[in-house]
């Protein structure tokens, strides 16, 4: 059977072909936005459209370290340069006139939801 | 016209005492040819910190809000009125502010650092301190500075 067959198959001619490829119409349209690109990213607070208020001790008082009474960074934070700016003037003046405590967190917020972890910092501690 | 928002912490002290307290703080806003927009009461509570103003210490304050229009120049003169004032324990006024809306960057922001946008900035004023080189492929066959 096998001998068979390959008397039948014809050889290919040994002269090369140029060989012009066409797509047919229907060819799906490549011109499309990348499917795989990752949805873009926003901080917690753009995401849910807030401004940040030295009257709201509540809200800002989430971004004060409980042991220190400082600042988290942005590194900890996840929040944008911008907000984070805001963030830190209003804690400022919250602070200055006297809304809000300087060498800790006040105990009535210690129980709120942590926005962030502080061991898992976004970009690694520079210490 | 720039609003202004007045931070009062008052001693804790019966109402009719309080009114009068507020009444006297308004009025010299008014004095200075000033208008309040708005009085906010911020409620009764401990002190985040201990204050000792006019010979007593205090750790509980009720706290109020005004928001009022008046010179700039005033605010200097009122502050001073009030740091005279023996039912108030601490004073504040901020400028109301106006945010102007802006985008997030978080996004670039937290991409690898060759990627984003001030550290290239970085890399090429750095670049830009770099002494011109030699480079061998001149044509010169010999190299024309000391080594
Ligand atoms: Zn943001």
């Amino acid at each position: 059977m096998l001998t068979l067959l390959r008397k039948i198959t014809p050889k290919p001619s040994l002269v090369s072909r140029v060989v012009t490829l066409q797509y047919s119409n229907d060819a799906p349209n490549f011109d499309m936005e990348n499917p795989f690109e990752k949805e873009k990213k926003s901080c917690i607070l753009c995401k849910n459209n807030i401004i940040p208020d030295y009257k709201n001790v509540k809200l800002i008082s989430q971004f004060q370290s409980p042991y220190t009474g400082r600042i988290y960074g942005k590194h900890i934070t996840g929040l944008c340069s911008t907000q984070q700016k805001l963030v830190e003037a209003e804690i400022v003046k919250a602070q200055t006139a006297g809304l809000m405590a300087t060498y800790l967190k006040e105990p009535c917020y210690l129980g709120d939801p942590k926005l962030f972890n502080v061991d898992k910092p976004f970009r690694p501690h520079r210490f | 016209m720039i609003t202004y928002e007045l931070c009062l912490l008052l001693r804790v002290m019966p109402k009719p005492e309080l009114t009068t307290t507020l009444k006297r703080a308004a009025e010299a806003i008014f004095e200075k040819g000033g208008i309040i927009r708005k009085l906010e009461n911020l409620g009764t509570r401990d002190m985040p910190y201990k204050t000792s103003v006019h010979g007593a210490v205090h750790k509980k304050a009720s706290y109020f809000l005004y928001e009022f229009n008046a010179p700039p120049s005033s605010l200097e003169t009122l502050l001073d009125a009030y740091s005279r004032d023996v039912d108030i324990i601490r004073r504040q006024i901020y400028k109301k502010k106006a945010i102007e809306p802006f985008e997030c960057t978080l996004n670039d922001e937290i991409l690898p650092p060759a990627y984003r946008k001030d550290v290239q900035e970085l890399i090429s004023e750095a670049r830009k301190l770099e002494k011109p080189k030699f480079s061998y492929n001149s044509g010169l066959d010999y190299y024309p500075f000391q080594k």
